[in-house]
Parts: structure tokens; sequence; C-alpha cells
């Protein structure tokens, strides 16, 4: 599986890139692995508030539904629309084409408690 | 209790497969190509399954025919040895459908009763016979290329033909083979002797055959409009429930359950099981509320199909509602807009792919 080191990663398999204020997130190659082939994914709207933990966006495969909880929180800047039509991104390139969301961070101190690359890969067995 | 593994347990794994418990066995849920493309190649080409965790129970001698005509609900008399016939075991006091299951007439006073993996016991429970599950190897060839790449291995088998069955030598190994299937598609069924269930599989792979998982057989299943038994058949649920009134043979003088399905018959069904095309590509899943404006249903399976690229489900709905009508689906809180359809969602592919 696939650990970029240069990303932050939350124990619900999600990656987190920081540029800024903001940070960009989808799911792990592992949890895309788990989850099967996508067929939907339910991205939050523009604007939505939310708070660290908060489930905010699903992804579905033809196996099972799975619940995005937000790594930090701050406001939803950015969605990538490209799911709607080709959901598959997130399997295929799960760290590039296949991001979920962009979130405007409310409290950066939040991301002190995320996981590194070897953290993530300690916890999956990678 | 440890799970059981299969003849082709290490099959699977030297492929790669994402392997799953299912019904108290260690199976392969999909391969790296994934569920999606393993199901659009069984559409349009050929695939396989190890299906060896369904149970096989074998009934021989004189009283093997009236046995089963006695207990399972269809009527062995319209069909005849080397045939194979879809039928449903009842509960004798409520008419739910214990198991459903499909009887391989393989000779004269011969007959492979071929129930779901979890109900091999309560079949032999009712009809007696010996188990062989652990003996033999089941391989599913499925698509609208099966038979052409089946033949490349055994012309003869590729030759068996729909909802018969036949024995059959495939790879030195004797066989029973049976034009029946799970898919929806054309395709056989290979019943193999364990030490020869690689020997086959390898030689179909060889001729091009894709294997594919338990989600895949899940997929094509539910567009296929097939019931699975857990989720449209099981406690509780009829067959006239179901809508499967076909399986009943009602002129047979009796059989285990008719007097309750008879009554259920005349009183009439409080929920039939319907199709429901939803829009775009959310599925609904099982025991989502249908509301309809006839009162609530429940869905039974839901999931994306990769053919049609919508949600499709089969849901229990009130008996009026009829086909045409407009539905909305709860999932996890969100409304989702359907519409009663017939089964099959998907018909069969022409075949000679």
């Amino acid at each position: 599986m696939l650990v970029p080191a240069d990303l932050a990663y939350s124990p619900d398999h999600e990656w987190i890139r920081r540029s800024g204020g903001t940070v960009r997130l989808g799911i792990t190659d592992y949890a895309q692995d788990a989850l099967g082939d996508v067929v939907f994914v339910q991205v939050p709207s523009l604007g939505t508030s939310v708070s660290k933990g908060q489930s905010f966006s699903e992804v579905e495969s033809t196996k099972s539904v799975s619940d995005i909880y937000a790594p930090v929180s701050g406001k939803v800047t950015a969605v990538n629309d490209a799911l709607g039509d080709t959901p598959e991104l997130v399997n295929s390139d799960p760290y590039g084409e296949g991001w979920i969301c962009e979130i405007e961070m409310s409290n950066e101190a939040e991301l002190d408690a995320l996981l590194d690359a070897a953290g993530y890969s300690a916890l999956t067995g990678a | 209790m440890p799970l059981r593994q299969t003849a082709l347990h290490s099959t699977h794994l030297a492929l790669d497969a994402k392997m799953v418990p299912f019904g108290g066995w260690d199976m392969p849920v999909s391969y790296p190509r994934g569920t999606i493309e393993e199901h659009m190649t069984c559409r349009r080409f050929a695939v396989m399954f190890d299906v060896s965790h369904l149970g096989t129970v074998r009934l021989e001698g004189a009283g093997s025919f009236g046995l089963l005509q006695a207990v399972l609900t269809n009527d062995l008399t319209k069909v005849a040895p080397g045939r194979a016939q879809y039928t449903h075991l009842l509960d004798p006091d409520d008419a739910s459908v214990i198991d459903d299951i499909i009887v391989w007439w393989v000779e004269d006073e011969v007959f492979d009763v071929m129930p779901n993996a979890s109900n091999t016991e309560r079949v032999v429970r009712y009809l007696g016979g010996f188990d062989t599950t652990a003996t033999r190897s089941v391989i599913a060839v499925q698509g609208p290329a099966a038979r052409n790449m089946v033949a490349h291995v055994s012309p003869q088998a590729a030759a068996v033909g729909r909802f018969l069955v036949e024995r059959v030598e495939v790879c030195g190994a004797s066989c029973v083979v049976a034009g029946t299937g799970y898919t929806g598609e054309d395709g056989i069924e290979i019943a193999v002797p364990n030490d020869h269930a690689s020997v086959v599989w390898d030689a179909l792979m060889a001729a091009g055959v894709v294997p594919a998982g338990l989600g895949a057989r899940d997929t094509l299943r539910l567009e296929a409009g097939l019931p699975l038994h857990g989720f449209e058949l099981g406690a509780g649920i009829t067959p006239l429930q179901a809508n499967l009134n076909w399986v009943v043979g009602w002129k047979k003088r009796d059989f285990q359950g008719r007097a309750p399905l008879l009554a259920e018959k005349e009183r009439g069904v409080e929920r039939v099981l319907r199709g429901i095309s939803t829009e775009g590509r959310r599925p609904s899943r099982e025991g989502s509320v249908v509301h309809t404006a006839q009162g609530d249903g429940v869905v039974t399976s839901g999931n994306f199909s990769p053919v049609l690229g919508h949600g499709i489900a089969m849901a229990f709905l009130p008996p009026p509602v009829v086909e045409g009508e407009v539905v909305q689906i709860d999932v996890r809180g969100a409304a989702l807009a359907g519409r009663v359809v017939a089964l099959p969602f998907v018909r069969k592919s022409a075949s000679g792919a």
C-alpha cells in the first residue's frame, strides 16, 4: 500500500495535505483497497462548517458505505466535483485525482494530533 | 469455528484475491481487477466463480423421487432425469422459505440437491441424504462467451444445455455438469472432485475465462432480479411474497408448508417483492425504508448497477403498488427518488460473444 511521506493521516484512514491555512483530504490507498470499487461519493456542500471528528461525507463501494470524518475543524472551501460522474478516481488515484474536499482550518493546532506516514504505516501494518 | 476453505483456496490466494467470510467459508470477494470489471466481464464475455461453498446433498435410491416430491414445493414431474429444477423447502408451520435449492436430477434415482452454504444441515434434516459438499468443488462459468470458452477445455461440458444435467469427463475427472447459474447469463456449473478442481480452474483460466468473486456474483444476481436467501427469502418470507408462485407445484397433492401457503394465497399476500430503479449512482441498502402512496415498504437488497449506471433495489412493497409508480427511499437520512420497475433490471446478453 502506498503511504506518501509528505502527507498527514487520520486513524480513520484519511490523508491530509496542508497548504497554508487550508487542507485537502481524501481516503488512503489502504482504505480504497479495503472498500473495493467505489460507486458513489457524497461530497460535502461548499461552505459547510465542520468540526473535527464529525461525519461529513460518505464513500460507497459495491460492498458497503463508509463515513468520512472531518480530520480538522473549519469550513469546506472546495469539493471534487469530478467524483460525481467518476467516483472510481478514489480507487485509481486516491492521493491525486481522487481527493474529496478542502477545508479552511479554524484551529491549526488540531493538525498536531494527526499521524505521519510512519505512524500510519504502523497502524495499518503496511 | 474456523472458516472452511474450498479446494481452490490456495488458487485464490495465488491470484491475489481479497478473501471474506461467507456462510462459514473463506471466499474470494474480488480479484485485483475489482468487482465492477468482473461484473462487466460476465455481461460481455465470460467469468468463473468458485461456488464450492454451496452445499451438495446426494439422495439415491428408489424412495428419493417420492421424498423430494413430497417435501419440496416445485413439481418434479415437470422435469425428468438429466434436468435441473429450482425449488423451495418451506417451514411446515408458516411456509417461510427455509432454503431455495437447485435440484440436479443426475440419473433416474440419483439427485444432487444444492442448498445455500449455511443451510445445508437444515436441508439434510428434512431430506436426509449424504452431505457430499466436502468431496467436490463447484465452478460456475457464466457469460455470453462462457460456452465458447468451456469448449476449449471440454466440448461435451460446453454442450450441456440450459437447465440440463449430465455426467461429463472434464480434464480427466468425472464431473457433473449443469446448465445453471446465478447471474442472469448463459453458462454452466461444473461439480468436480476436489483433487481435480485446480486442474479444471487452471484450464479455464488458460482458455481465457476471468475469475470473479462473490462481490460481482451479488451485483450480477441483483441486476438479474434473483433472490438471495437471507435477504429476499428466509424466516417470515414465503414464496408468494417473493413473487415466486411459479416455484410452487400447486397441482401436487402435498408438499411441506402447503396448508399455510394456501391460506396466505387465499387471503392475499400483505407484501410483495418488486424492483425499484433509483436516480443517480447512490445505492440504497438492505433495510432502507421505502415510502409509497399505499404505505411503506423495505429494501431487501440495493446496490449500484454497473450496466445501468444507477442504483437498483429489490424491496417488499404493499401489493397495490404498481409498476411505474414513483417511490421515495430513505437512505441514511437522504431521500432517494425511485420508480417501481419490472424484474429483471438487466436482460440476458446475446450469446456467442
